[in-house]
């Protein structure tokens, strides 16, 4: 109990850190959203220098940002307490919560499959690779290792050239067909999952490869171990052997899943991008190109705290899952 | 007494890049029922080999070449070319390793791995009765069932190793093959493990026992007959106290006075150490492998080998006991 609660702690200062870094950060970016805006606006109707001035105006003092920048801290803070994420800038008046709900559902439901998926294939495969050895752990080891150090993005871009552009069997951008909204039907569940393929795809392979790389290192550790003589000389099968060690090997593997499925709310950002998929990704990509600070802070603030609660959670049960760790957080012999 | 187990003229070699060392060479030894024989020499010696190809471990880069295994009526070739059969182990012959918390998977409780070795044999067992097997064992041998619950990292050292023993004991192997079980314990634990082996020979759980160790005075304790290697080669063979008060060939007689024993008549004499290093066994030298470090050793033992001079029960093999022994 003690150990949770001073963990806990630790991760609310860490927290707080974040919330201070989330505030300032963005508003380094050069460049003034008003600016953005208002340039915006008076392409469309040609609005003289005058009523110009005033709209910029307007909009300075609509979004607070005439007033002393430790005021607006303050209101930021204030704001965050009641829940409160702001306006967007961008999107005015959207607020940013609405924003980001929208996107969340697509980003979840692009990378929670995608990484355990990935998850278990690689692990499964990592030991596999590692039990057998000799030639076939070799040629497994060499495309594990490829496909873990492709950078993700551009084996999207790949897959989005061979399979969207050379040979047309998967659309090129979107979440959906455009001009249709979403809705619940056969049709458009599978317009959806045809969108959804090529995105998957790109983040599963790289997934799997680095999953596979780290099992097997691990699996060919354990593989040495003198338990595993041990059970040999007793007479137990490899297939038993081989799950023993396959539960150990996976205990360091388990943080690397909480902590994929902590970080999956920032979106794989280029994924999203480069499929222009509607998720979290594309908002943020969107939100800093045109300055939108309150719209920047709400998604950095939940992948904080996103990153933050997986980490906590791992803390807390990785003892449940490691009796040697357990035993060291409560200190029995 | 009758023979439980014999092996005859093993061969066992390390191969690897084109290299053959064969580290047992012509073994030839006899266990017999109820009885524990002790093996020792010095590390690098094949003790350790021996122990694996005799537990049916071998495998590569560990080749058996040849040799004979007779195990209670049934004859088994060891040579790798005939596969043997996985159910031997631990059912007929098991190991009893050195370093008990490795050899226990760290993330299991105990009786999560009594489980796993006696399913291993008898797929069928649920857990409640091989739980039930395992704790009337435990008592019979009395030591603690709470031993069961627990996981390795949780029990001292010595407790370890006898839960290894018991463990390896579990489905009444005819022959337990120990290989340097007490070397890392403390007097009292090493007392305690030699206490368990003795109790699981007079129970009749096990059979018989080959006791590998470095330790001469241990094994004198332990051992009813002790074997003595040399370089993939046994060199001399006896009754355990004979062997040590009354050691033939000049190697157990250096091991023999190697050893520190802090009592009057030895404390008043110098420690003799065997000057050198074994062999290099990927070249051995020709004749008597003990002859370069041999104090004793003229031309002829540079030359030819020795054959055993003595009996099957008592024999040494050095030139100086040609003619001696009738």
């Amino acid at each position: 109990m003690r150990y949770a609660l001073s963990k806990a702690a630790w991760y609310f200062m860490a927290f707080l850190a974040a919330v201070v870094l989330n505030y300032f950060l963005p508003r380094l970016i050069p460049g003034n959203p008003v600016d953005t805006i208002v340039a915006r606006m008076a392409q469309g109707g040609g609005s003289e220098g005058e009523a110009r001035q005033q709209m910029y105006q307007t909009f300075l003092r609509e979004f607070g940002l005439d007033r002393p920048p430790l005021e607006q801290f303050l209101n930021y803070l204030g704001n965050l307490l009641q829940g409160d994420l702001g306006t967007s800038f961008g999107n005015y008046p959207a607020k940013v919560a609405d924003l980001i709900a929208a996107s969340l559902p697509w980003t979840v439901a692009l990378q929670l499959p995608a990484i355990l998926l990935g998850w278990i294939l690689g692990n499964w495969l990592g030991v596999l690779a590692a039990y057998r050895g000799g030639w076939v752990d070799r040629w497994a080891f060499l495309g594990f290792l490829t496909l873990s150090n492709i950078p993700y993005y551009c084996l999207a871009i790949l897959l989005l050239y061979a399979f969207s552009v050379a040979l047309p069997l998967f659309p090129s951008f979107g979440g959906y067909a455009p001009g249709t909204t979403p809705h619940l039907s056969l049709d458009f569940i599978l317009n959806v999952l045809h969108h959804y393929t090529l995105p998957f795809l790109s983040l599963v392979l790289v997934l799997i490869g680095g999953q596979a790389v780290g099992m097997r290192s691990m699996a060919i550790y354990e593989l040495s171990a003198d338990y595993v003589h041990y059970l040999r000389s007793l007479g137990v099968s490899d297939r038993r052997i081989v799950w023993s060690i396959f539960r150990n090997a996976m205990l360091p593997q388990v943080t690397g899943l909480a902590l994929a499925i902590g970080s999956l709310v920032g979106g794989a950002l280029l994924t999203e991008v480069v499929f222009s998929y509607p998720g979290i990704g594309s908002l943020l990509f969107t939100a800093i190109r045109q300055n939108d600070y309150p719209l920047i802070q709400g998604i950095t603030l939940l992948v904080t705290v996103a990153v933050l609660a997986a980490n906590f959670i791992i803390d807390l049960t990785y003892g449940l899952i490691d009796p040697r760790i357990r035993s060291a957080q409560v200190g029995e012999r | 007494m009758e023979t439980l187990l014999s092996v005859k003229n093993l061969c066992a070699a390390y191969v690897q890049g084109g290299q053959r060392v064969r580290v047992v060479d012509g073994v030839s030894l006899e266990l017999r029922r109820g009885e524990v024989l002790g093996i020792a020499g010095e590390s690098g010696c094949g003790k350790s080999t021996l122990a694996q190809v005799l537990a049916l471990l071998a495998r590569p880069p560990l080749w058996v070449e040849q040799g004979e295994f007779w195990l209670d009526g049934t004859i088994y070739h060891l040579a790798q070319e005939h596969r043997l059969s996985r159910e031997l182990r631990g059912c007929k012959v098991a190991m009893l390793p050195q370093g008990a918390l490795n050899a226990l998977n760290p993330t299991a409780r105990i009786r999560e791995i009594a489980l796993e070795v006696i399913r291993a044999h008898q797929p069928k067992t649920t857990p409640q009765e091989a739980y039930a097997r395992t704790q009337e064992r435990l008592e019979r041998l009395g030591l603690p069932v709470r031993v069961l619950e627990a996981y390795p990292h949780q029990l001292s050292g010595g407790m370890r190793q006898r839960v290894v023993t018991v463990i390896s004991t579990l489905l009444n192997p005819k022959v337990l093959i120990a290989d340097e079980p007490t070397s890392a314990l403390d007097v009292s634990s090493q007392k305690a493990v030699v206490k368990l082996l003795r109790e699981l020979l007079e129970q009749r759980v096990i059979e018989g026992v080959i006791f590998i160790a470095h330790d001469l005075p241990l094994l004198r304790n332990v051992a009813d007959r002790i074997a003595i290697m040399y370089a993939g080669k046994v060199v001399e063979l006896g009754p355990s106290r004979e062997m040590v008060e009354a050691s033939r060939h000049p190697y157990t007689k250096a091991l023999v006075e190697a050893v520190l024993v802090p009592e009057p008549y030895i404390r008043q004499r110098r420690v003799e150490g065997i000057e050198g290093t074994p062999p290099d066994l990927r070249a051995p030298p020709p004749g008597c492998r003990f002859a370069p470090r041999c104090r004793y050793a003229w031309a002829r033992c540079r030359e030819l080998e020795p054959p055993p001079f003595g009996d099957k029960e008592r024999f040494a093999a050095c030139w100086l006991l040609e003619g001696m022994s009738a």
